[in-house]
């Protein structure tokens, strides 16, 4: 299997609420259609991860950070970043990657039918019932004329998800896309989403802090280990395969 | 394109969407604009049209010679060929420029002025027809009182004269081809073209005046000097140096020029103190105008990021709040447009009549709308950008995690 991302001692510092943060990742490698989980508690760097992984964040130090969403494609996302093409990398976050937020990330001023094109409309990609047959399989075909502040929690998060693959992306991130779910609606729609993602052919990298969903869904775990350093002056968090 | 028209496309809906803060940042414009319209309205209609008044008001423009002196056709054309002189006529002796007027309307007969007249006068700038023969007049408001007359009317004119030991009068009919303004002139006037004034004096001479029938004796060939003349210059501002010029010739001359000197003080200070007021004025709205974009921008941060998740680059993330800015400028306008005209209806409606003037207190230009919509277009968008480079620089990752 192709290698989607390749990862080399990537860093990220942050300081939060006057406390150091360190996110060390000595290495990763995901492959294609691999189904990976960042398991950890808050405040571990799971969601620092995923954004760099979703090139919005850029890391302070990395010796590998490539990025191979499709075959034919390679990108060294640690050059990019130095030579700050912001706009070659939205360009490769447009076309290969979807991602989900905690809360959905809908925008409030457009109906869940506008929300799901909009990627597809960034790409110019032709209209074709792709919208119509996500929404059918996402179980929010009737939402769809519906502005997203008159959805329920779990129907917000479909059509997040819904936004997220209306572009068929090769890569798929979710933040703990089902947090603010109760267990018996978060099953359901992550079962969903597996059975979608697994269809097309998508990698998919979620965080989440629930350990049970995470083995009942089959998800590659990513090895977190956390420790405080330099005097206790800074909280280190090592994401590793 | 198609990112900008998706950025046009969206910015709107979110407008549209959160109509309540549109509507106030709509509002908050149109409460500073509105009152700045309004300020430059008053000072248009009022100030303005004052001074143009006391601008254009000839007799502000008049340079009058003092005593009685020589001036030959040949000076005469000399100024009037100046650029800074606007209108030049001779002068005859005053007691052989006045004539009796006699209508069938009124009992007495009036002794009026003669003055003569040409195109351009300054006094008969509104005239739609001037003298072209010694049978047509017009007459200052004040003798068309008097007489009783309208223009169309005929009135009979009379001169009378000493001559070798008889007292003679002659009859001229003349036709009120026009009357003045009640403003104009003061006095008692006719004005007739200047042949007719040459050819009263003549007579008042006891010279004969061929061209009337008028006996008397021959006529002098020789060249044809005038005691005084009726000077205008071209604007106030030409008066002083014109004075100046003439005294240096020896030409005894007056002009009001100290009053000249007041109204060109007026105007500089009124035009000085409302760009002040205007200047701050426009320094406070842009300053409340880029406040609330910039607040707009850190509320929306989250909408914002989500947008550069999804793929806009951060250039066209910077037109997000440049175009909110540009329709709140547009719509703020349109309010603060609709305020100016109703206040300008109630100030020329009920507050002109109560100070008792007759000119229109308050009024704007179609292009000093068009200024304002510019204007504030101008200082939307600088202060929208400030805003949008804010937006720009939010990456994604800072945005998304208070969704």
């Amino acid at each position: 299997m192709t290698v989607v991302y390749s990862l080399k001692n990537v860093r990220k510092e942050r300081l939060i609420d006057g406390v150091g943060f360190r996110l060390l990742v000595p290495k990763i490698q995901i492959r294609a259609e691999e189904n990976i989980a960042l398991i950890g508690h808050s405040g571990c760097g799971k969601s620092t991860l995923l954004d760099m992984l979703a090139l919005i964040l850029c890391p302070d130090h990395s010796d590998e950070m490539n990025l191979h969403p499709v075959e034919g494609d390679s990108y060294d996302v640690a050059r990019l970043w130095e030579r700050d093409r912001q706009s070659q990398l939205s360009q490769i976050r447009k076309q290969h990657i979807g991602y989900v937020l905690q809360s959905g990330g809908l925008l409030p001023y457009l109906t869940v039918r506008e929300n799901i094109e909009l990627p597809r409309r960034l790409l110019n990609l032709p209209e074709d019932d792709s919208i119509n047959s996500i929404s059918k399989v996402l179980g929010i075909s009737r939402q769809l004329d519906k502005l997203p502040g008159l959805l329920s929690a779990g129907e917000r998060q479909r059509a997040a998800f819904a936004r997220a693959l209306s572009h068929r992306p090769s890569i798929l991130i979710a933040d703990e896309p089902t947090a603010a779910l109760d267990p018996i609606t978060a099953h359901k729609i992550m079962a969903v989403v597996m059975e979608v993602i697994r269809g097309l052919k998508i990698t998919l990298i979620t965080a989440s802090h629930d350990w049970a969903h995470v083995y009942k869904m089959e998800l590659r775990t990513l090895k977190q280990e956390a420790a405080t350093v330099e005097g206790g002056k800074v909280y280190q968090s090592t994401f590793s395969d | 394109m198609s990112q900008f028209n998706n950025i046009l496309r969206l910015s709107f809906r979110d407008y549209s969407h959160e109509w309540r803060m549109s509507g106030c940042f709509i509002l908050a414009l149109s409460s500073v604009l509105a009152p700045m319209m309004i300020l430059f309205g008053l000072k248009f209609g009022i100030v303005t049209t004052m001074i143009v008044e006391l601008v254009e008001n000839p007799s502000n423009r008049e340079i009058k010679p003092i005593g009685s002196g020589r001036y030959d056709d040949a000076w005469i054309d000399k100024l009037r060929n100046r650029d800074d002189v606007t209108f030049i006529i001779p002068r005859t002796r005053a007691l052989a420029a006045t004539i009796q007027l006699k209508s069938k309307s009124a009992k007495r007969i009036l002794s009026t002025e003669l003055l003569a007249t040409a195109p351009g006068d300054p006094l008969l700038g509104g005239s739609d027809r001037l003298p072209k023969n010694n049978f047509e007049v017009i007459l200052s408001y004040s003798a068309a009182n008097k007489l009783k007359v309208k223009p169309g009317d005929e009135i009979d004119a009379s001169l009378a004269r000493q001559f070798q030991g008889k007292r003679e009068r002659v009859h001229l009919p003349l036709e009120v081809i026009g009357v003045t303004g009640p403003g104009v002139i003061s006095r008692s006037v006719a004005f007739v073209q200047l042949e007719l004034l040459l050819a009263s004096e003549q007579f008042k001479d006891g010279r004969a005046v061929e061209s009337l029938g008028w006996q008397g004796n021959a006529g002098n060939s020789g060249e044809r000097v005038y005691p005084s003349f009726r000077l205008y210059a071209r604007s106030i501002y030409d008066v002083a140096g014109l004075v100046t010029e003439l005294e240096r010739d020896g030409n005894r001359v007056k002009a009001n020029v100290a009053e000249i000197s007041t109204v060109q003080s007026i105007d500089e200070n009124l035009s000085v103190i409302y760009w002040i007021i205007a200047f701050v004025g426009a320094i406070g709205f842009a300053f409340s105008l880029g406040a609330s974009l910039w607040a707009n921008v850190d509320r929306k941060r989250k909408d914002l990021s989500v947008l550069r998740l999804v793929g806009f680059k951060s250039g066209r993330i910077v037109m997000f709040p440049v175009l909110q800015s540009c329709y709140t400028a547009v719509l703020g306008w349109l309010l603060a447009v609709l305020v100016y005209l109703a206040f300008e209806f109630l100030i020329n409606t009920f507050l002109a009549p109560r100070l008792n003037l007759d000119r229109t207190l308050c009024f704007l230009l179609a292009e000093h709308f068009m200024w304002a919509l510019a204007v504030t277009i101008v200082i939307a968008i600088s202060a929208a950008i400030l805003g949008g480079l804010r937006a720009a620089r939010i990456q994604p990752s800072d945005g998304l995690r208070d969704l």
